[in-house]
Parts: C-alpha cells; structure tokens; sequence
C-alpha cells in the first residue's frame, strides 16, 4: 500500500505526456515513412488538379508514348539553369522528333487549364507547375493517347484513397457490430454468424470481390463495395476475439452488476477495449483494398476507361509494354508506395499499442 | 486425435454449404433472366427455353437448389456458353496447371521466405534484419500484377532469359511462380523471424546453449525445428491462397489454369464457368485449410486440446 502515494502524485505528470502508443509511434523511423507518404498521398488527393499540371482526360494523338524526359533539357538556350521543354512529338514513320529550336521553361504556379475545386466550389486555373510557352511538360511521359501519364495519376489517386476508405468503413460499420454481438451475446446467434463468416472467408483473397463483381456487374461502385464486403469477415473475426477475450473480465462484470444492459455494457465497455486490434487492421485493410481493387482494375472487372485508375491505367500500359514500359511502370511505383505506407504505419500500430510490450 | 479430427470436418460442413449456396445464387441474384445468362447472350430461344428447363428455373428455389447440388456431386457443372463444353472438363483441363504454379510458388516462398527470416532472427536489429524485413514487406505490398510485368519486360523482352508467357518447360514457370509466391515470401519471412525470435528466448534453447553446444546445432536443431511449426502452418494457408491468387498471375502470363479460365469466364459472361471456377477454387482452399489444421493437430498435440 506504500505505493499509493507515489501513483497519486505521478498521475498528472504522466497525464502531460503524449500517450505511450504515440511515443512509440514516433521513436519508430518505419512509422515516420510510413506517415509520410499517407500524408503525401492524401495531400495528392486533396489538392490533385492544383498538383497536375494538365486535365486526366485532355488527348494529344501527336505526342502518344513520349517517354519522360522527352525534349526536356537542364540547361536553357542561354546556358541557364533549370527545366526547359520543347516541342516533340511522334510521327508514324519516323519516331519521336523534338523540334531543338525553340525551348521554354517549367515554372511553379503556372496558369494552365482551369478547374473546379472542393465539389465546384472553387475556380481555378493556378497549377503548381507547367510550362511557360505553347509546349507541353510531360513529368512521367504520355500513354497511348497522349495523355500526361502525372496527371492522371494524381487525378486518379482519389479512386484508391475512396476504396481504402469504403473498404474501411464497410468493414467497420457492418463486421465489427457483427461480430461484437455475435460473441457477446453466445449460443447459437454466434454460431450462426460464425458460420456465414467462415463461408465468406471460404473465399481466399481476391476471389470473393470477384464473386461478388461477376454478380453484380464491374464498374467502380460495385467494386468499391465488392471490396468492403470482402472486409467483413476480418473485422467480425477480429472483434469476435477481442469480445470473448474480454467478455469475461471484472470490469464488464461489475457494469452489469451494476445493472447496464448488455448492449450499453458492450458499446461502452467491450468495444473501446478492444479498439486497438480494429485500428491496427484498419491500417492494413486500407493496403489490401487498394490491392485488390487495382488488381480487380488490372483484370478489367473493376474501373472502365477512362477512368484514370491505377490498376486499370496499369493493365492499359500493359499491351505495350515492349514500346513504352513507362506507361505501365509509373502507377505501379504509385500503387506499391502507398500500400506500403499503409502497411508500414500498420505494422508500427501494431507494435506501439501492443499492451505486452 | 480422431475427436479433432471430426470436430475440424464438422466445422468444415458449413462453409462447404455456404459456398454451395453463394456460388448457386450468384446467377440467381445477378440483374436478368438467370436462364439467359447460363445460355450465354448469343443462345436462341429454343436453348433458352432448354436451359430453363433442364436447370428448373420456373421452380422454387429450394427444389432449385436440390437440383443444383445434385448436379454438383455427380460432376455436372453445366455446359460453358463460351468454349460449349462441360464445365466439369474445363475444369479437369486447367486445374493441374493451376497446382503446378502454385506448388512451385510455395517451394520459392517457402525456401527465400524461411531463409530470410532465419538470417533475420540470428541478427536481429542490425542492418541485415533490417534490409530482409523491408525486402519483406515490399513483397507483400507489391501489386502482383506489376512485379509481373517488370518481370516480363526485364528478363523476357529486354533480355530474352525467360519465355513471355505460356506454359510448358521449367523455363515457363520461373518468372510467374516467382511472381505468385512474392507476396507469401513476404509473410513467411516475416513469420519465420518472430517465431524464431521467440524460441531462441525459450529457456530450452538457453539450457543447450548452456550445455556448450555448437551455436549452428541450437539454432538449427533446437530452436528452428519448434520455430518452424507455425512457418509451416502459414505456408500451408498461404498454398491455399495461392490457388485463388493465381487469378491476376496466370491473367499476367496467359497461363492456362482455373484463374485465367475465371477471369475470362467473367469478362464473357460465362456463368456456367465462372461457377464452376468460383466452386472449385473455394472447395480446393477449404479442403487445404483443413489438412492444414489436421496436420497442426498430428505435429503439436496442444493445438487438439483447445
């Protein structure tokens, strides 16, 4: 009992500090990269058409294929340093022709072609480069129909961001009060969840999004959902065994001694302490949709031209991939880059909220 | 043994029925008249009206369902509206293939997974372990699709070592068995560390390496021999998985197994096939699953007690 004191007046120094999970979180240099492209991701989806210099879907059938760099030179006409653009463009006899005698510079915040911005709220036509001359800077080159491979990237990023986040969130709104009430309350309401969850991960990967998608049809919005579903039964899972893991506990006893309900002591005791499990998924989960969706993109059952998806825009890049490996190759570096941010802060998440360290 | 044994089977039952029934509804949900959709769009009447009626599809749903898993277990899947033949024959075509890059895929994940994650353990924290385990987790966050195509573009196209696609000699199968079995490398790596990890702390291993024995013999003989139960345990889940993930890598190399057949099947609107695929795919992964677990249960009595 001779510690009492000492834990009564220890408590509001603690209280000043940042949580444990968040020292962590911060002394792990996997959790910082991690964080890093998360956030440079979502500002990519935040603030797309301002970050791409042209519009995903604006064609130039002269300048189809280009790789990056294409007319591009370091140095100006006059021995200046920094980015200068000239014109090139493909012709079907003779390949790719840059025209040397004029070049124009890249400049930041450059106006180019105007768009709207926060559901139409906002008008623009400020970018945060581009050219200033009559020629075009192709930053990751151009696909099969001229189309500035950067800007349907940037463009397209959001597509990933809202699968992650539909998966997420389905998984979270549907399995997560499944599986809860399921283990909470027992006997044969957990037995028949359990079966129809065992029946959905009877689906390895990939294949029930598939299912579901030759049910009902490709297309984003049904592979955005076909997705989510396919998250439910991890989340059901995950929470079933937090629940039962606890159920049991003194403090869930005492609630319902002290007369909650079942359903007040599972919302408000149950579900916060099993919380770290579904945030640490939750990460991960984010990863693996936007794997399965650009695989589902690459496969054609997903997005439809000319949706600038990556795993589509990938599957495209595809067919000529011995002319112009460019075109596959940059949203591949855009998918892995962001999973594995995903997974990297998941990882991390698991280990600073592991309560056993 | 044998109580284990029929307590996994019973729990099996339901998930092999839950598949029956979701892979049975997928034409009765999909938008449209199911019977034209198992006759394929380019069916005339006549073999619509035929489809209809030797499939049942004015009865009730139950009787339907009866019908159907009748079918089922005498072999027959219906006719694919897009090659016109049985399903079931398909079937019996392309999923040998489909095994072949799997198990060659678990044979690559199994051998530079456990081998990564042993060099990771003997070292943790330094800069060995450290490059393994990113090496690790960029294979799991690797889009399978595309390491698929550098795979191509690099060691096919721009120096011809490795066929482009198709199957036939051991040549074939490198690039799209390495390609498939990336991601579970990455996850057995990653298993194979921590588990290591924590038998080396075991008061066992402390005791043989107490006794004087060779640091190689302890790792190799007392530590990774219990370390490698639950390795192999995710290396057999990962084999099931594998079978369904194939899907994007036999898409990738044209490579004739029951993935391609799936997504081609889809993209047709082959219902009879994509049936038989979908079927066939969730049967063979429940059916490993449960090996898996009877052969956890023979190898670590405690697992049965549970």
């Amino acid at each position: 009992m001779t510690d009492t004191p000492a834990a009564v007046t220890e408590a509001p120094k603690e209280r000043r500090r940042a949580p444990r999970w968040r020292r962590r979180l911060a002394r792990n240099p996997l959790a910082i990269i991690g964080i890093t492209i998360i956030s440079l991701f979502l500002a990519v989806v935040a603030f797309a058409p301002f970050i791409a210099p042209y519009l995903p879907q604006t064609q130039d059938l002269r300048t189809t294929y280009l790789p990056p760099g294409t007319g591009v030179s370091l140095r100006g006409p006059e021995g200046q340093f920094g980015i200068w653009v000239s014109r090139s463009q493909r012709s079907p006899s003779r390949g790719i022709e840059v025209d040397d005698s004029a070049a124009y510079p890249v400049k930041l915040f450059q106006r180019g072609p105007s768009y709207k911005w926060l559901f139409g709220l906002v008008e623009s036509d400020l970018h945060l480069f581009g050219v200033d001359g009559p020629v075009r800077y192709y930053l990751l080159g151009t696909d099969e129909q001229g189309r500035d491979v950067f800007s349907r990237l940037v463009h397209g990023a959001w597509i990933s961001l809202f699968i992650g986040l539909i998966s997420v969130g389905i998984g979270l709104g549907i399995g997560v009060p499944v599986g809860a009430i399921s283990a909470f309350m027992g006997g044969w309401v957990d037995m028949t969840v359990q079966r129809f969850v065992d029946t959905l991960l009877a689906f390895p990967g990939i294949l029930l999004a598939i299912v579901l998608v030759a049910t009902f049809g490709t297309g984003l919005t049904n592979l955005m959902i076909a997705v989510g579903i396919a998250a439910i039964p991890i989340y059901a899972r995950i929470i079933r065994g937090s629940v039962l893991s606890i159920r049991n506990r003194e403090f869930v006893e005492a609630a319902r001694a002290l007369g909650r309900r079942r359903m007040g002591t599972l919302v408000k005791h149950v579900i916060p302490n099993a919380l770290a499990p579904l945030i640490v998924q939750s990460s991960l989960q984010m990863a693996i949709a936007i794997l399965f969706a650009a695989g589902l993109g690459f496969l054609g059952l997903g997005a439809k031209p000319p949706q600038p998806e990556w795993g589509l825009m990938l599957a495209r890049g595809r067919e000529y991939l011995a002319v112009a490996p460019h075109v596959a190759t940059f949203p591949g570096v855009a998918i892995i880059l962001v999973v594995l941010g995903f997974n990297l802060l998941g990882d991390a998440l698991r280990d600073a909220l592991d309560p056993r360290k | 043994m044998t109580q284990y044994t029929i307590r996994r089977l019973l729990v099996a039952l339901p998930s092999l029925l839950g598949v029956l029934i979701i892979v049975f509804l997928m034409v009765r949900l999909a938008p449209g008249d199911p019977a034209l959709l198992l006759a394929g769009e380019f069916a005339d009447a006549a073999t619509v009206e035929r489809i209809r009626e030797r499939f049942g599809l004015n009865d009730s749903m139950p009787v339907q369902f009866q019908r159907f898993i009748t079918g089922v277990v005498q072999g027959d899947l219906g006719r694919s509206t897009r090659t016109n033949r049985p399903v079931t024959q398909e079937l019996i075509d392309f999923f040998p293939n489909t095994v072949e890059l799997a198990v060659a895929a678990i044979i690559f994940a199994l051998v530079i997974g456990i081998g990564l994650g042993i060099i990771s353990a003997l070292r943790p924290n330094s800069w060995v372990d450290a490059l393994s385990m990113i090496l690790a987790l960029i294979g799991v966050s690797m889009p399978t699709f595309w390491f698929g195509l550098l795979a191509i573009r690099f060691f096919a196209v721009e120096t011809p070592i490795f066929p482009v696609a198709g199957r036939g000699t051991f040549a074939h199968l490198v690039l799209p068995a390495i390609t498939l079995g990336l991601s579970s490398t990455g996850i057995i790596a990653r298993m194979t560390r921590s588990a290591l990890l924590e038998v080396l702390g075991q008061d066992y291993v402390r005791t043989a390496r107490a006794k004087g024995g060779a640091p190689r013999t302890v790792v190799f003989k007392h530590a990774l021999r219990n370390a490698l139960v639950p390795v192999l345990t995710v290396g057999g889940l990962e084999f099931g998985s594998l079978l369904a993930g194939a899907v994007i890598t036999e898409t990738v190399f044209t490579w004739p197994g029951v993935g391609r057949m799936l997504v081609t099947s889809v993209l047709s609107r082959d219902y009879p096939a994509v049936q038989g695929t979908v079927l066939l795919i969730a049967v063979t992964f429940i059916v490993v699953n449960l090996l898996v677990d009877l052969v956890y249960g023979l190898i670590d009595p405690r697992i049965r007690y549970d």
